[in-house]
């Protein structure tokens, strides 16, 4: 699927402006870049939840699911907080297995820890079928196990529906691990993109270079 | 004032005519104001938090200043508006306990809208960012920001309960304090003290503080419930 070329200002300051983007399905695209870089607003205009520039659909005909940075939790148990995204108790238990929640079923949802939030989000919104699933930083708050078992979970997702996956990160080691893609944002624009091992082992442009450098890579 | 207290206590245990009347009296006015103000407060509060139109902030302001609207000010105007010289004069309202709880209705839904859009524009962003992501509909959306604001409805609630218990200004304009028929608890305080007759006014403040913190108790108790 291809998202169409598209700018983002806020007030007088342009935060974003990125070429047509082509996501594929099926596979896991990963967007880094530094603090600031337009990252999450990049997120934010593909799953419409705030609108480009243009004003017009970047994305049209394309269902979106979209995991914010911070999730909230809806004032109900974690079970039933997964069952709102799709009636299915039977997938809600195998996510929350997964993600080793399923002793918090019952629990309230506002009482779980950062971790454990960031976890019944992750599974409320994989209870659903979407053509891009955009996640924003889906495991910062989680630890290193339950880190890896949501990753797990995302790639067997995308391998199974044959979703395209967006997945903003911070970390390159996060990136290098699940994506098959990536793309390198700064300063608002998009500085390279490719195949992950290639862009990541050796960038094309001084600033990737820069940026992975900095990171210790 | 001792035996004012004692003789308060037997006026109460003696389940004296008048007392009832008067507890009757504003039990009507205030449970039907603050459910009446509950009904229109809670949807405007609702969507004066969570929607983003034009006019909104006059319309926040103007609620603001209603929150500090001086009762015997809200007694003035509905007193104007319905004695003999007023454009409602006609409908005889002036003096009955109907009156009494459109006023108070004026006075509590303020409060009401006040708690509401508050807590309402504190949690819509971060809901609507997670609904809208999971790719919910408006009605779901709305559904859930209600299921969110229950532990607001009820405090609300209280609030205005609390305010309209405690009123003496508006009610007493519009109410007149007329005996058997439109004495609240708080006008009779104030009629019984003006008459140096202590001991129905003790009687009166001693029921009003207690209701007022079973009341309190009670609704304190749902809270915990609800934000379990």
């Amino acid at each position: 699927m291809k998202a169409k070329a598209f700018s983002k200002t806020y007030g007088r300051r342009r935060v974003l402006e990125l070429p047509e983007l082509e996501l594929a399905e099926g596979r896991i695209t990963a967007v880094i870049g530094p603090n600031g870089s337009g990252k999450s607003t990049l997120a934010k205009v593909l799953a419409g939840i705030e609108r480009a520039d243009e004003k017009r659909p970047i994305l049209p005909g394309v269902s979106v699911g979209y995991l914010a940075q911070k999730s909230f939790p809806f004032r109900m148990s974690t079970e039933k907080n997964i069952l709102t995204n799709g009636n299915d108790p039977a997938r809600a238990a195998a996510l929350m297995k997964a993600l080793s929640i399923d002793a918090l079923a019952g629990q309230s949802a506002k009482k779980l820890s950062g971790g454990e939030t960031a976890r019944m989000a992750l599974c409320r919104i994989l209870m659903n079928r979407y053509d891009l699933l955009i996640l924003d930083e889906p495991t910062t708050a989680m630890d290193m196990e339950s880190t890896l078992a949501a990753e797990e979970l995302i790639r067997e997702t995308c391998h199974e529906t044959g979703c395209a996956v967006l997945l903003i990160t911070h970390s390159i080691s996060q990136a290098r691990r699940i994506a098959d893609r990536v793309l390198v944002l700064q300063q608002g624009e998009l500085i390279e993109q490719g195949e992950c091992q290639a862009v990541l082992s050796a960038p094309g442009k001084e600033e990737t270079r820069r940026f992975l450098d900095f990171y210790g890579l | 004032m001792g035996s004012s207290i004692r003789k308060a206590i037997e006026l109460i245990l003696s389940a004296d005519p008048e007392l009832l009347n008067i507890l009757s009296t504003t039990g009507k006015v205030c449970v039907t104001s603050s459910i009446l103000a509950l009904v229109i407060g809670v949807p405007i509060g609702i969507l004066l938090g969570a929607e983003r139109f034009p006019g909104r902030r006059v319309l926040l302001v103007l609620n603001r200043t209603l929150i500090g609207m001086p009762p015997v000010v809200c007694g003035l105007l509905f007193y104007m508006l319905f004695s003999g010289v007023g454009p409602f004069r006609r409908l005889h309202l002036l003096f009955t306990v109907k009156l009494m709880i459109i006023a108070q209705v004026v006075l509590i839904t303020p409060i009401i809208v006040g708690v509401m859009e508050t807590f309402v524009a504190d949690t819509a962003p971060a809901l609507r960012e997670t609904t809208r992501g999971l790719g919910f509909g408006r009605l779901k959306e709305y559904r859930l920001l209600i299921n969110e604001c229950l532990y607001s409805i009820f405090s609300a609630y209280l609030l205005s309960f609390a305010r309209a218990i405690a009123e003496v200004g508006a009610v007493a304009m519009v109410g007149g304090a007329i005996a058997w028929k439109t004495n609240v608890m708080t006008t009779a305080i104030m009629m019984y003290t003006n008459r140096g007759s202590f001991t129905l006014g003790i009687a009166l403040g001693l029921i009003l503080l207690t209701l007022s913190l079973l009341v309190n108790v009670v609704l304190s108790l749902m809270q915990g419930r609800l934000n379990r």
